[in-house]
């Protein structure tokens, strides 16, 4: 008899794919998402954590110690300022999972606890990045510029995978 | 009040806030001095960079197909366009040559060796972007291991793009100049006017909204005009003279009024870098 892989092993995986895939998409399309003024950064890394947190149980995935992990190493590799991600990213995680529990579980909440996930996670990263002079000190600028223009291409993203996803944790349970 | 102060969850937060600035402030400060990152972050970067050449590389691979097709698509009117410059560069080239040897000559018989023109190159490909607004940071495949060392100045396509700004065994972190942020690094840059008079300058900011690189706290009273080629004036460290940056875009006069800013149109498209080569000083 086959056995069957684990959700766990599918939840790693994917996340280490998402993770390389930002760095990969922010590359390949850079000449689209920063057509100036606007940036577009594609946060597929929380959108692998923030989805597990939906259909997964957390528990038995250690989501918030692999949330942590998953934001060292992005602090690490991509940017180079440590202590930024690997507290914002399980915050976010913690957010999501709470505000969804406390509603029906339907797209449309996804939706919307998705919608207040990116807000949080680009919102704190700008305010701590801010603090150390590495992001301009506007606010308007990053509101108009950065989040709108983020917030639309993540919510694209999350529309086109949230199906796929949620057959996939609800195959493997 | 006790209620409060014994709260657990409080007392996590501010455990976490406390330690993120410590990170925060202590990486800063490493990047800022240090040539090199800890050795424990180098070790980690180079595992992952390893790691990331598996998804990069396909889809490189992918994108280099549809950069295929397109070029294909276009190639005949190019062909056109270039056909009338290909003459024009031969002579420029074959000039170019007469001028470097007799330079070459003129410098031994004068007994000057290397000045500040002299730079060799290496070239890397970049694997990945930081996905990220703010830091506009790629990372290219060569590292120490290469030869490559901090605050070395990169090149793609017609010009400057950036500076090396942290260097792992395998690979390493280059900031574009469109980055903003305060400590990034300040390049030494000159414009040669229409008189022939060279005006030298840093660059002090970025223009984000427009695309432009800033030149400051110009008080020189030549005259300069748009079109006007800027380049690297090769003074003060690692960065060779002579590596194209942009044009002149606009001349303006500073909050004050006293000095001039010139915005200045950077020559490589610094979204569409796929190649870069790294400028290594004679």
């Amino acid at each position: 008899m086959k056995r069957r892989i684990p959700i766990a092993v599918f939840f790693v995986v994917g996340q280490f794919v998402a993770f390389f895939l930002d760095g990969s998409i922010t590359q390949l399309l850079s000449g689209t998402l920063f057509k100036y003024p606007n940036t577009m950064v594609p946060c597929l890394t929380m959108m692998w954590l923030i989805l597990a947190a939906f259909f997964g149980n957390s528990k038995k995935l250690h989501l918030t110690a692999w949330a942590a992990i998953v934001g060292f190493i992005f602090d690490m590799y991509y940017t180079g300022i440590l202590g930024v991600y690997v507290f914002i990213f399980p915050l976010v995680v913690y957010i999501c999972q709470s505000l969804y529990q406390m509603l029906p579980p339907s797209f449309l909440s996804g939706f919307l606890v998705y919608f207040l996930g990116i807000t949080v996670l680009m919102s704190l990263g700008f305010i701590a990045n801010a603090f150390i002079g590495q992001a301009p000190a506007s606010a308007s600028q990053f509101l108009v510029n950065t989040l709108a223009p983020t917030l639309a291409l993540n919510l694209v993203f999350l529309a086109v995978s949230y199906f796929p996803v949620e057959a996939l944790y609800r195959t493997h349970r | 009040m006790q209620k409060f102060f014994s709260s657990r969850k409080l007392v996590i937060v501010i455990v976490c806030l406390i330690i993120s600035f410590g990170l925060m402030t202590v990486s800063v400060a490493i990047r800022n001095k240090r040539s090199t990152p800890p050795l424990i972050q180098q070790f980690g970067n180079d595992i992952v960079g390893f790691a990331d050449r598996v998804v990069a590389v396909p889809m490189n691979g992918i994108q280099h197909g549809f950069v295929s097709t397109k070029n294909l698509l276009n190639t005949y009117q190019e062909n056109q366009r270039l056909k009338s410059k290909v003459d024009q560069l031969a002579q420029t080239q074959v000039k170019d040559q007469t001028l470097e040897r007799e330079n070459k000559q003129l410098k031994r018989q004068l007994n000057v060796g290397n000045t500040l023109t002299g730079y060799q190159k290496i070239n890397a490909a970049v694997i990945t972007r930081t996905p990220s607004s703010w830091a506009s940071q790629v990372i290219i495949n060569k590292g120490q291991a290469a030869g490559i060392k901090k605050d070395m100045p990169v090149i793609a396509g017609p010009g400057l793009i950036g500076t090396i700004a942290e260097v792992n065994k395998t690979n390493s972190k280059v900031v574009l100049v469109s980055n903003t942020a305060e400590n990034s690094n300040r390049f030494a840059i000159q414009i040669v006017g229409s008189d022939s008079k060279v005006v030298n300058g840093i660059i002090t900011s970025y223009d984000s909204q427009a695309n432009r690189i800033v030149m400051g706290n110009i008080t020189s009273k030549a005259k300069l005009t748009k079109g006007d080629r800027v380049s690297t004036s090769g003074l003060g460290g690692v960065i060779p003279k002579g590596i194209y940056v942009g044009t002149v875009a606009k001349i303006a006069e500073d909050d004050y009024g006293l000095a001039k800013k010139v915005y200045i149109k950077p020559a490589a498209n610094l979204n569409d870098i796929e190649v870069v080569s790294v400028a290594v000083r004679d």
